[in-house]
């Protein structure tokens, strides 16, 4: 079951029930029977699960996604109990997807969640068919971005990509290094915004199928920050995306930082602006609820991050 | 036991990892000891507790008096469907205990207002976090804080929206530093005689009508007396109190035992036929407005029914126009045609659908129906509560016949429900980053860094999704944070009013004013409640007794009462003064502005207070039999009109002062 993603049926999309309803009402209320009624039927791809997938997946399972897919290859580590509240002492050596699933079916039985734990799921072939077969990928940069550029190009399907800031590797001066703390906190606190902007963009997926958006993968490609190691290599993701942009899908660009790996506080100053970019050009977006908010702080002197200061 | 959290020492380092290094070692070896208080086990709460659970606060304590609903699993995700109707800081704490063995946690199925959580209780705790939902309650801890000295963050968020505020006594605003808006305010004439907007329908619906019929027994006179005081139209008040006489025999009729098809057709003919009939007749009334039209039972149940919507009474040449209640899938009056002709793709809710009068009619008969069983089954009052069908169903139809009779726009009842239910929209992620941002000022707190601590607010912004803006030192004015706090322990059937407040000044007796709460209990020329115990006063724990200087020239003392520490012997004196006694500030001299509270009015001795503004929730009662809150005092209707924030004011003239209407 392991080795290979049950493609999800292409049938009639699901129509909400009326007991569905009620447990949804207060977010219904919100963004609508209609973005509701879409996030039922979508299917989300989640690679790797540490702290911020954790937030992520509360929240989308909460808000009633259709299926959950997760991708992890690896074990539970003691360090991932900080902020892993799937996880429990006794999962520790456990593989991560085995101990969080059925915690995760739990927060809403009416998510299917897979699991998918094959480090060979990654190789080409089966990535692609992987990626096709879901709505929205969410993924860490690091991890495999560079396998995944052209998998975005073959996917054909809407792509969240996350770019994690432990990416980059840190430069901790002594001063930084005292700084450190209230850096990554803010970073702990972003992740979860992120996770927000995630959800929002999933309610109006499959209207934003009809829109190109190059616009933002411009931006990913054109504002990067030119001094960072990180930044030719998101560019070079960004660039595949856009050769490919002759088919309609969509780019989120986000820099949620992640609250285990974000270890590295130059890393959030270095991408910050990568972020206040984005974010502008979203601005420019027709966007009936804003389709989706990226945003980093610390700065320094960027108005986002100085709240985490 | 102690073995075992010897042997997770281990995990503890391993756990702590990343803790420790954004931390730091020393940081996280202090929250291991560190005592939080949660307010509130919902929204927030539950994202909250999570995160001072990983994070590794050593000891949490949650407090919430609500229980479980099936619309809080959108987004309190400790807990399940199986949880509901248990207590929300019970199940919560269990959920959240497993995520960190290391943590102590302890949940309260209590309300917060509860005397006994008071002053002595909050110094407890090296810091409390807010994550509640309503504003009665937020002042609440505000004042606790402050006159404790403990840090608070508080916080809120609706739908998308959020915000975080960091809040230390003397360090920075508090949260009455700001004066909070109002609640939305309406004449007593607009909801019971000249609606114009749904909402005022939905209001008199809820609010009057349901009360009436199914409340208390109340002769409602009062409130028309004080209208009529108020200088309200003397015409008018004298129909809406034949009206009164009325309800009477309706209500009567409703718990009679005989068979119930009549009394639904009796209800509606006298409250949307007769009282309309008995409004038209003062002409006066509709001279500038358009008159209602008396609606008729037979012809809407026949689907004849029209509505002849008078011209602009301003513009006497202008033709009529025809209100057919036309819904919104095409059937004139019609009854609904069946669900498969809603064929344009999305078919919306049940609730979602716009229903024509007739049907409306039914909802009205089946409900009033469905109620008046209720009644005659043992149930001595009924009150609107949004997640009871009976009674949104009666508030829909009701509101909606009575939109129809002013040629107001109807609402459905999903719509109803929110307006009538004060529903905010909530999602998950909204209250998860929340959290996280309290934490964040938590933390900065424990700190001491000051400098860092930032309003953090979510908003809709794209470009700017956070913003943040740094502290406001106190507002000078200020009538909870500006004062000087002092504790008293005492046993308030010992001690008088004298004894306490003479004690309190020591060496500077000076004339002065005391108050508990609003409600004045001396003033130099009053003195008949000094030699009265406080037991006596009803003042005791949990309560603060403020000491205004009549000269002004001495800063306000306020007076925490708590009670005698276990061991001090029976025989011993009946209060322990502070040591040292307070020092308040000493004042400007010709400073003009007055304490700006509490108010200094003067009012009866007994005085009636009518407590205005939204209203804390009341406890529901835990499946498990766990304690819940003390009652709440029997709502008279003024006060059940103005829960939720729906304040009703006797003429638009009227002042509120500061969230208290004071009746001579």
């Amino acid at each position: 079951m392991d080795t290979h993603y049950e493609g999800r049926s292409k049938g009639d999309p699901v129509q909400i029930t009326e007991d569905e309803a009620a447990v949804y009402d207060r977010q219904i209320r919100l963004w609508g029977l209609e973005a509701q009624q879409r996030m039922c039927n979508a299917t989300i791809l989640v690679i790797r699960l540490r702290g911020t997938a954790t937030e992520a997946i509360k929240n989308i399972v909460l808000a009633g996604i259709g299926k959950l897919v997760i991708y992890d290859s690896e074990e539970v580590k003691e360090e991932d109990l900080g902020a892993g509240f799937f996880f429990r002492d006794e999962d520790v050596g456990e593989k991560r997807v085995d101990a969080a699933k059925a915690r995760i079916e739990a927060l809403n039985p009416l998510v299917t969640v897979q699991a998918l734990r094959h480090s060979t799921l990654l190789e080409q072939g089966s990535l692609e068919a992987l990626i096709m077969s879901v709505d929205l990928v969410c993924i860490k940069i690091n991890d495999i971005c560079r396998q995944f550029g052209k998998s975005f190009y073959a996917g054909g399907t809407y792509i969240w990509l996350a770019c994690s800031h432990d990416y980059i590797s840190p430069k901790v001066t002594d001063q930084a290094h005292k700084e450190a703390p209230k850096n990554v906190k803010a970073t702990a606190s972003y992740s979860r915004l992120s996770t927000t902007l995630q959800l929002r963009w999933i309610g109006l997926t499959k209207r934003q199928t009809k829109e190109l958006n190059p616009a933002v993968v411009h931006i990913i490609l054109g504002k990067l920050p030119d001094d960072i190691d990180a930044t030719s290599e998101l560019g070079q993701v960004a660039n595949s995306i856009l050769a490919s942009s002759d088919v309609n899908r969509q780019v989120l660009t986000s820099v949620p930082p992640d609250l285990i790996d974000a270890m590295s506080t130059s890393a959030v100053h270095e991408f910050s602006p990568t972020c206040a970019d984005i974010l502008k050009a979203l601005a420019t977006r027709e966007a009936p609820i804003a389709n989706f908010f990226t945003f980093d702080g610390n700065t320094g002197g960027g108005s986002v991050c100085r709240m985490s200061m | 036991m102690s073995s075992s959290f010897m042997n997770g020492a281990r995990n503890t380092s391993s756990r702590s990892t990343h803790a420790q290094a954004i931390l730091g070692p020393e940081f996280c070896e202090r929250l291991s000891e560190t005592k939080v208080l949660l307010v509130g086990a919902g929204g927030i709460g539950c994202e909250l507790l999570k995160n001072t659970v990983l994070t590794g606060f050593g000891h949490i304590t949650l407090l919430d008096l609500d229980t479980i609903d099936l619309s809080n699993l959108n987004r309190q995700f400790l807990f399940k469907k199986k949880d509901i109707k248990h207590s929300k800081a019970m199940v919560a704490a269990q959920t959240a205990g497993a995520f960190n063995p290391n943590v102590n946690i302890q949940p309260i199925h209590a309300n917060i207002k509860e005397a006994q959580f008071d002053i002595e209780w909050f110094k407890r705790f090296d810091i409390v976090l807010n994550a509640l939902d309503n504003l009665d309650a937020r002042r609440h801890v505000n004042k606790m804080c402050m006159a404790a000295g403990v840090p608070l963050v508080e916080s809120g968020t609706a739908g998308y929206l959020g915000q975080v505020q960091p809040l230390l006594k003397d360090r920075t605003e508090c949260f009455d530093c700001v004066p909070k808006p109002t609640p939305t305010t309406f004449p007593v004439c607009t909801i019971r005689s000249t609606p114009s907007q749904p909402i005022h329908c939905i209001v008199w619906a809820k609010s009057y009508l349901l009360p009436q019929l199914f409340g208390e027994d109340e002769d409602g006179t009062g409130e028309l007396d004080e209208a009529e005081k108020q200088g309200e139209n003397a015409e008018e008040i004298a129909a809406l109190r034949r009206e009164a006489l009325a309800y009477k025999a309706v209500r009567s009729a409703l718990r009679s035992a005989q068979t119930t098809e009549d009394v639904a057709q009796r209800v509606f003919k006298k409250v949307f036929h007769s009282d309309i009939l008995n409004l038209l007749s003062m002409s006066d009334m509709w001279r500038a407005r358009a008159a209602p039209t008396p609606l008729d039972f037979n012809a809407i149940q026949e689907g004849t029914f029209s509505i002849q919507r008078p011209s602009n009474p301003s513009t006497t040449s202008g033709s009529a126009q025809t209100t057919h209640f036309q819904p919104a899938n095409g059937h004139v009056n019609g009854k609904t045609p069946s669900t498969s002709s809603l064929s344009n793709g999305v078919s919306g809710l049940r609730d979602q659908r716009a229903l024509s009068l007739h049907d409306t009619l039914e909802l009205f008969i089946s409900s009033t129906n469905r109620l008046a069983e209720r009644l005659r089954k043992g149930e001595d009052t009924i009150s609107f509560d949004k997640d009871d069908d009976d009674t949104l169903d009666f508030v829909t139809a009701a509101a909606n016949l009575r939109s129809a009779a002013y040629y107001i726009d109807r609402k459905t009842r999903w719509e109803i429900k929110e307006m009538a239910g004060n529903i905010i929209p909530a999602i998950a992620t909204t209250n998860a980053i929340i959290s996280g941002l309290i934490v964040l000022q938590a933390i900065h707190l424990l700190r001491k860094s000051y400098a860092q601590l930032r309003n953090v607010h979510v908003q809709f912004k794209p470009t700017n999704p956070l913003s943040t803006s740094t502290m406001c030192p106190p507002n000078p004015k200020c009538g909870v944070c500006r004062d000087t706090y002092t504790t008293v322990l005492c046993d308030p059937a010992r001690v008088t009013l004298s004894e306490l407040v003479h004690g309190v000044l020591g060496d500077n007796e000076r004339e002065v004013s005391v108050y508990e709460d609003k409600r004045i209990l001396s003033d130099p020329d009053w003195d008949d409640n000094l030699e009265r115990t406080l037991e006596s006063l009803n003042v005791g724990r949990g309560k603060f007794l403020t000491i205004v200087d009549e000269d002004e020239e001495w800063g306000t003392i306020v007076v925490a009462l708590s009670i005698l520490p276990p061991n001090h012997p029976s025989d011993g004196p009946a209060f322990i003064l502070p040591s040292p006694l307070p020092s308040p500030p000493r004042l400007e001299k010709q400073q003009s502005t007055p304490p700006p509270a509490p108010s200094r009015k003067r009012s009866a001795p007994d005085d009636e207070i009518v407590e205005v503004g939204p209203i804390a929730k009341r406890a529901k009662i835990d499946t498990n039999g766990a304690a819940s809150s003390p009652n709440i005092a029997s709502p008279n209707k003024r006060r059940r009109l103005e829960e939720d924030g729906l304040l009703m004011l006797s003429s638009k003239d009227d002042k509120i002062e500061d969230d208290v209407i004071e009746i001579d």
